[in-house]
C-alpha cells in the first residue's frame, strides 16, 4: 500500500521530483483529480453557485467560509487545490519491465541536465554550420542587438523544476554558459523558439509610478508631500514653492535638530541634484529610528515631493541617482550560538 | 575577462550567477545596479555617447536600482577617497569624531599652505598647491607601492614573495600606513589632525617615513626578487 504524502509546493521546491521512485501512482493522482472536480460541483451547489463557472477563487472563498481558520501561516489553512498543484510532478519510473532503463543517459545519474545539455550543443554545432555555410557564401547577417536587459535566464531552482531533476551550482551555470553562447552568435535566431524555453520576461521595473499634481494652500502656493521610511523611521515633508530654502523638523530648524553635517548634507542632496536649493522651504516631522536614519526618511521624503515639481526626465535622474528607492537595509537578527547577528563567542580550544 | 564587446551586457548577467556558497548576501536583489550620484554624467546628451555607455544607459532604465548610502552625495564636497579614508580611520563606529578629524586635517593642511604662500616670493607663488584635495590625493598617489609581498610557503619554508598589487589594494596600503604612521609615531600631546596633515604635507613633497616604507618595500622586493617564480597566479 502506498503512504499518501501531502506536501506544499514551497516545501517540494528543494525536492522537486529527485526524491527517489515515485510515491503515487498516475491512478491514483487521476482518482485524485476526479474526486476535486466532484467536490468542486459539490461545493458550487453548497454555496448556490453554478456548478460549471466555478472557479479556483470562488473555491478558495468558500473554502474561507466555510472552515474559517485563526492559524497564522497560510500554508497551514484548510486548503482545496487542484491535485497537480498539491502534488508536485515526479518523474516516472525510468526503466521497463525488463529492468532496462528507458533512457540512454540514465546511467550518468542526471539524465535530463545531459539530454538537455547535449541537444543545446547539438543546436550550437547546427547554427554553426549554418553560419559557416553563409559564410561561404558571404552571406553573414549582421549581429542584431537583442534588448537583454528585459529578460533574464531561469533560476537554478526553475530549471530544477522543468527538469525534475537536482542539479549542482556547476552544472547550472555550464548550461546558463552555453545558452549564452548559443545567443550570442550571429545566427543565433534560428534557434529563437529554443532559446526562448530558457528564458523569462522580467517585468519593466519601472512600474510608471503616478506623479501627483501640485496642491496650492491658502497663501497660492504650490506644495508636495511625501513620505520617506528608513530603519525604523517614518518620515513626511512638505515642500513648498517660492522658498528661500528654509527647512523645519518637527518644529526646530534642521541646524539644532541635526547636528551633524553628514545628516544636513542628505537634507540638501535632492535640492543640490536638482539645482534647486535656494527655491523651496521644507516643513518635516519625523518619528523612530536614530540621527542617520531620521536624515534617509526625510531625504527619502523629499525626493518623492519633488517629483511633482520636476520634469519626468529629472524623475528618471533621481531614480538613477538613488534617491528614490526605500532602503531596505535593517539591523540583521542575533542568531543563537552567537553573540551577535555575526560575531561568534569566543573560540576557546578547551 | 577575455570576453568580446558584444558580450558587454552578458558579462553583466553572468557576473550575477550564483556561486557555491553563498556567505555573504545583500538585502537588495541582485538584479539591483549601484546608483549614479555625479550630476555631469546625467548633463551629457545621448548622441555623446559610445556604444557601450549607450548599453549601460538602456540597462540602467529597465533595471532597479539601489538606494544611495548615508555618506554619498552629490555636492563637490563629498569625495569618494576621502569617504574610505574617514572610514578607516574611524573607530568603534564614531563617524562623527572621524568625520571631524578629516575636516580638521583639511583645515590645517590649508592653514600651512596658505602661511607658506603669503611667506613666499612672488614668482614661487604659483608652485605653491593650497587646495586640500589635491594635496590628500598626490600624497596618497605618491605613497602607493607598485609591487608587494605576499608569504608563500613551499616545502616547510615561507618565503616573501613579491607579487604585482591590485589598484584598490594600493589605494588601502597606502591609506593604511597613514593611520598607522599617525597613530603610533607620535609625541602623545600632539593632536591626530596636525599629525596627519604633516605627513601629508611631506609625503606630498615625496618626503617622510612613509615615503621611506614604500622605499623599504621595494627593496624588500628587489632583493627578493629570486622567488618571483613561486608565484602561480
Amino acid at each position: 500500500t502506498l503512504r499518501l504524502i501531502y506536501t506544499t509546493t514551497a516545501v517540494q521546491r528543494r525536492n522537486a521530483g529527485a526524491s527517489g521512485p515515485e510515491k503515487y501512482t498516475e491512478a491514483f493522482i487521476k482518482k485524485q483529480i476526479e474526486e476535486f472536480n466532484l467536490g468542486k460541483r459539490h461545493l458550487a451547489n453548497m454555496m448556490g453557485e453554478d456548478p460549471e463557472t466555478f472557479t479556483q477563487e470562488d473555491i478558495d472563498k468558500a473554502i474561507a467560509y466555510l472552515f474559517p481558520s485563526g492559524l497564522f501561516d497560510k500554508q497551514a489553512r484548510p486548503m482545496m487545490k487542484h491535485p497537480t498543484e498539491i502534488f508536485p510532478e515526479q518523474r516516472k519510473i525510468q526503466w521497463g519491465e525488463d529492468g532496462r532503463p528507458l533512457h540512454f543517459l540514465f546511467y550518468t545519474g542526471k539524465q535530463s541536465y545531459y539530454s538537455l545539455m547535449h541537444e543545446t550543443y547539438g543546436k550550437l554545432l547546427k547554427v554553426q554550420k549554418y553560419q559557416d555555410q553563409l559564410t561561404a557564401q558571404d552571406l553573414l547577417p549582421q549581429k542584431q542587438k537583442r534588448n537583454l536587459a528585459g529578460s533574464r535566464w531561469l533560476t537554478k531552482i526553475e530549471l530544477e523544476e522543468m527538469l525534475l531533476e537536482k542539479l549542482s551550482d556547476n552544472d547550472y551555470v555550464r548550461f546558463i554558459q552555453l545558452l549564452e553562447k548559443l545567443m550570442m552568435m550571429p545566427c543565433g535566431d534560428i534557434e529563437e523558439k529554443y532559446i526562448q524555453k530558457f528564458s523569462k520576461e522580467v517585468p519593466v521595473q519601472l512600474q510608471k509610478v503616478v506623479v501627483e499634481p501640485l496642491k496650492y494652500d491658502e497663501r497660492g502656493v504650490a506644495f508636495s508631500t511625501g513620505e520617506g521610511t528608513r530603519k525604523t523611521a517614518k518620515a513626511i515633508a512638505v515642500v513648498y514653492d517660492n522658498g528661500t530654502g528654509k527647512m523645519t523638523v518637527n518644529g526646530i530648524d534642521i541646524l539644532h535638530y541635526f547636528t551633524v553635517l553628514q545628516d544636513r548634507e542628505q537634507l540638501l542632496f535632492p535640492f543640490q541634484f536638482l539645482g534647486r536649493i535656494g527655491k523651496h522651504d521644507t516643513v518635516c516631522t519625523v518619528s523612530g529610528g536614530g540621527r542617520s536614519a531620521q536624515a534617509g526618511a526625510i531625504r527619502l521624503a523629499i525626493a518623492k515631493a519633488l517629483r511633482s515639481f520636476v520634469a519626468e526626465k529629472e524623475v528618471e535622474f533621481m531614480r538613477q541617482a538613488g534617491l528614490l528607492t526605500v532602503d531596505p537595509r535593517v539591523k540583521e537578527r542575533k542568531k543563537p550560538g552567537q553573540e551577535g547577528a555575526r560575531r561568534k563567542f569566543t573560540w576557546k580550544k578547551r | 575577462m577575455a570576453a568580446p564587446s558584444t558580450a558587454g551586457l552578458a558579462r553583466r548577467l553572468r557576473a550575477w550567477l550564483p556561486r557555491l556558497t553563498q556567505v555573504r548576501w545583500s538585502r537588495y536583489n541582485p538584479s539591483y545596479l549601484e546608483p549614479e550620484v555625479n550630476k555631469e554624467s546625467y548633463q551629457r546628451p545621448l548622441e555623446e555617447l559610445s556604444e557601450e555607455e549607450k548599453e549601460k544607459w538602456e540597462l540602467r532604465a529597465l533595471r532597479p536600482i539601489k538606494a544611495a548610502p548615508s555618506s554619498v552625495s552629490s555636492s563637490v564636497f563629498s569625495d569618494p577617497t576621502i569617504s574610505k579614508f574617514t572610514n578607516m580611520m574611524m573607530k568603534g563606529g564614531n563617524k562623527v569624531l572621524a568625520r571631524s578629524l578629516m575636516a580638521q586635517t583639511l583645515e590645517a593642511i590649508k592653514r600651512k599652505q596658505l602661511e607658506k604662500y603669503h611667506k613666499a616670493p612672488e614668482d614661487e607663488k604659483e608652485t605653491i598647491e593650497c587646495n586640500p584635495y589635491v594635496i590628500f590625493h598626490q600624497a596618497l598617489k605618491n605613497c602607493q607601492p607598485i609591487i608587494g609581498l605576499c608569504s608563500i610557503t613551499k616545502g616547510g619554508k615561507t618565503y616573501q614573495v613579491p607579487i604585482p598589487l591590485n589598484d584598490s589594494r594600493k589605494r588601502f596600503l597606502a591609506m593604511k600606513w597613514f593611520i598607522t604612521e599617525c597613530r603610533e609615531n607620535k609625541h602623545r600631546r600632539t593632536m591626530m589632525p596636525e599629525k596627519l596633515s604633516q605627513e601629508l604635507l611631506q609625503a606630498f613633497n615625496n618626503e617622510g617615513p612613509i615615503i621611506k616604507k614604500k622605499h623599504v618595500l621595494h627593496k624588500m622586493a628587489e632583493a627578493n626578487r629570486a622567488y618571483a617564480h613561486f608565484r602561480w597566479w
